[in-house]
């Protein structure tokens, strides 16, 4: 059943933001990942227990461009506005990849405000043996097979002629090298993940090609008290390919 | 008369290719950027730095006004990721021409060293560099630990410090989103005061033609369609005046690739095969390479998009009637030539007399050619301030001094 998204737009801090929202709960507020092709109907059983939003990062989707905002941090800044605009002040937060990475770096700052975390296959983690993926590196035809275990799952892949998809997804790539050509990962996030003091949900594809599943590991590790769900067949868009992935992370959140 | 001819300048451009690809290179998409570098031979390297040099030093010797080498990084495009470095050894093979580096890409130095570096040029050439600042292509981004993203903030910035290191007393500070300098205070200085002559290398981008009209710089269009170059010394033309600046022709520098030979046929004989390996070998790469993200606007990949599906590969008509590729008899090349100076309103045209694989007799031929033969009839233009024979004595003199030294 297709999810029926009511799309806002806000003004936060000088940039046009895109927020989508489903369902009625609880807040969820779920943070994707590095690009939006995927879509987001795998949603669907989280909007039947909670006010869903999803906000479209920007320089993603229907959010505006911001050349200045180059950082995880600037991202958290633009969320800090964004909530205040949305008086949301308690929630529970789901970040998938690049969403995974400033969830947990949202965590380290803002823990109370949060009811629930739920980091899926986070990026952000520098971890030497078991290194992230580059992107940056796969040419566009090695991209599919590089996200999921199996591609099917993610729909008909677009049109690789169409100038409109290759502008859409160079316009997202440009983004994602703002905040990421140097490395997709801070050095210095191990050091303050200690301070993540709710109860947190690590969800990975066992099969996951862009984020190893040894650092899922490393995660568990560093974040006190965190439980890891792995799924199997499914690669680094777990959530598209496992409906239980999406049924697990429910079941935390409602717990 | 025309202003273009007062002033009328051949400078010669060299890549320094390396041509010894392996039999089956065509199974590489790009011959940039991932192409192994297993392929590379010392051995046939070193013959080719010999080679090349020596080509450039003859075109010193034929009297051309510039010396044009540049810098790209892990291709066989080209065998100078360090141009200041050939720049340097050419200074002393040399005497007259400038030597020219068109150049750096600024992003990938620190700016306080190249200014250095080029100071350095400049003093032990006796004032004779000359410099042309490119932002780098897409392929430099994916080669060095440079955000693309940045590249146009970053260049910016560089050529703020660089020209504050040569035209303000040191040691002074820069304090910058990019560069923090506390005592910027290069030494040598340039001879050239206050600097040598700057230009912007660009394919006619609005953000790079921006700069040079800015700046009041000149602007070394690189190889793309003629219309391109046309619209391109347009914009510098109209912007120029709003920033203070006036235009004049020797800001409008443009390349073309020439081959002189006896006759029509021949020329195009020997000129053809090294121009298709050119296009097709030595240039090949990915539209990922070309542009890595935010390196241009999403709009910009659009237009460029559209662009790119409208030809594809060798196109020898295309090649010899959209773009400045000319090849013939002196008198047809001198005329081709005078057009397009006329109508790009330039008085600097770089010449590549070597292109792809062309063998050294070809570029010795080419190349003394053009210098005795194509531009005595430019130059005669001028109200026969300068007759062929002068040209060929001017020639003879400065082949003498450096045979004599």
């Amino acid at each position: 059943m297709a999810i029926d998204w009511r799309s806002h737009e806000l003004m936060v801090n000088g940039v046009k933001t895109q927020v989508l929202r489903a369902g009625e709960g609880e807040p969820l507020v779920f943070w994707h990942g590095g690009g939006t092709a995927g879509g987001w109907e795998f949603a669907a059983p989280w909007t039947e227990k909670f006010s869903v939003y999803l906000p479209l990062h920007p320089g993603f989707g229907g959010s505006a461009d911001d050349a200045g905002m180059s950082s995880i941090q600037d991202y958290l800044m633009h969320y800090l506005d964004l909530f205040d605009e949305l008086k949301l002040d308690r929630f529970h937060l789901v970040g998938q990849s690049l969403g995974g990475w400033m969830a947990a770096a949202f965590a380290t700052q803002q823990s109370r405000r949060l009811q629930r975390l739920v980091l899926v296959c986070p990026a952000g983690l520098w971890v030497r043996e078991h290194p992230i993926t580059d992107l940056f590196r796969l040419k566009p035809e090695e991209l599919p097979a590089a996200l999921a275990e199996n591609p099917a799952a993610l729909g008909s892949p677009p049109d690789p002629h169409d100038v409109n998809v290759i502008v859409e997804s160079y316009r997202e790539l440009t983004t994602l090298a703002r905040i990421g050509w140097q490395r997709m990962y801070d050095p210095k996030l191990a050091k303050y993940l200690h301070r993540i003091d709710v109860p947190t949900l690590l969800v990975w594809g066992e099969q996951d090609r862009v984020v190893p599943l040894e650092q899922a590991r490393e995660w568990q590790r560093l974040v006190r008290g965190s439980q890891l769900r792995t799924f199997t067949p499914a690669g680094h868009l777990v959530l598209h390919e496992r409906a239980e992935a999406v049924k697990a992370v429910r079941e935390f959140l409602a717990a | 008369m025309a202003q273009w001819l007062d002033d009328l300048q051949f400078y010669t451009m060299h890549f320094m290719p390396y041509v010894h690809l392996p039999p089956d290179h065509e199974k590489y998409e790009s011959l940039w950027v991932d192409f192994p570098n297993r392929f590379f031979d010392p051995q046939k390297g070193h013959e080719l730095y010999q080679r090349y040099m020596s080509e450039m030093v003859l075109a010193d010797q034929l009297g051309y006004d510039g010396l044009v080498v540049n810098e790209h990084h892990n291709t066989v495009y080209s065998m100078m990721p360090v141009c200041t470095l050939m720049a340097a050894a050419l200074i002393p093979q040399t005497r007259r021409a400038k030597i020219c580096c068109f150049g750096v890409p600024i992003n990938l130095e620190m700016p306080n060293r190249l200014a250095e570096a080029y100071a350095m040029l400049d003093v032990m050439s006796g004032g004779r560099l000359e410099i042309a600042l490119p932002l780098g292509t897409g392929m430099e981004y994916w080669a060095n630990s440079i955000n693309p993203a940045t590249a146009r903030a970053r260049f910016r910035e560089s050529l703020e410090v660089l020209l504050q290191a040569w035209t303000q007393d040191g040691p002074s500070t820069f304090d910058g989103e990019f560069f923090n300098y506390r005592y910027l205070n290069p030494w040598p200085r340039p001879m050239q005061r206050p600097h040598p002559k700057i230009a912007i290398v660009g394919s006619g981008s609005p953000e790079t033609v921006q700069i040079a009209a800015e700046r009041g710089f000149g602007y070394s269009s690189v190889f793309v369609p003629i219309a391109v170059q046309e619209k391109t010394f347009r914009r510098l033309r109209e912007e120029m005046p709003r920033y203070g600046h006036s235009f004049t022709p020797d800001k409008a520098m443009f390349n073309a690739i020439v081959y002189v030979a006896e006759n029509e046929q021949l020329a195009e004989q020997e000129f053809k095969e090294h121009m298709r390996y050119w296009v097709e070998d030595t240039t090949r790469t990915t539209p990922r390479f070309l542009n890595p993200p935010g390196y241009i606007s999403p709009e910009q990949l659009r237009m460029r998009a559209a662009a790119t599906a409208s030809h594809g590969g060798f196109d020898w008509d295309v090649l010899t009637s959209q773009w400045r590729i000319v090849f013939g008899t002196p008198e047809k090349i001198a005329n081709t030539l005078g057009q397009w100076c006329e109508s790009a309103g330039s008085s600097r045209v770089i010449l590549h007399h070597h292109i792809g694989d062309m063998p050294h007799w070809k570029v010795v031929k080419n190349m003394t050619l053009f210098a005795e033969e194509v531009i005595p009839r430019l130059r005669g233009r001028r109200g026969g301030n300068q007759t062929q024979g002068e040209a060929r004595e001017r020639a003879a003199g400065v082949t003498a001094a450096a045979g004599g030294r």
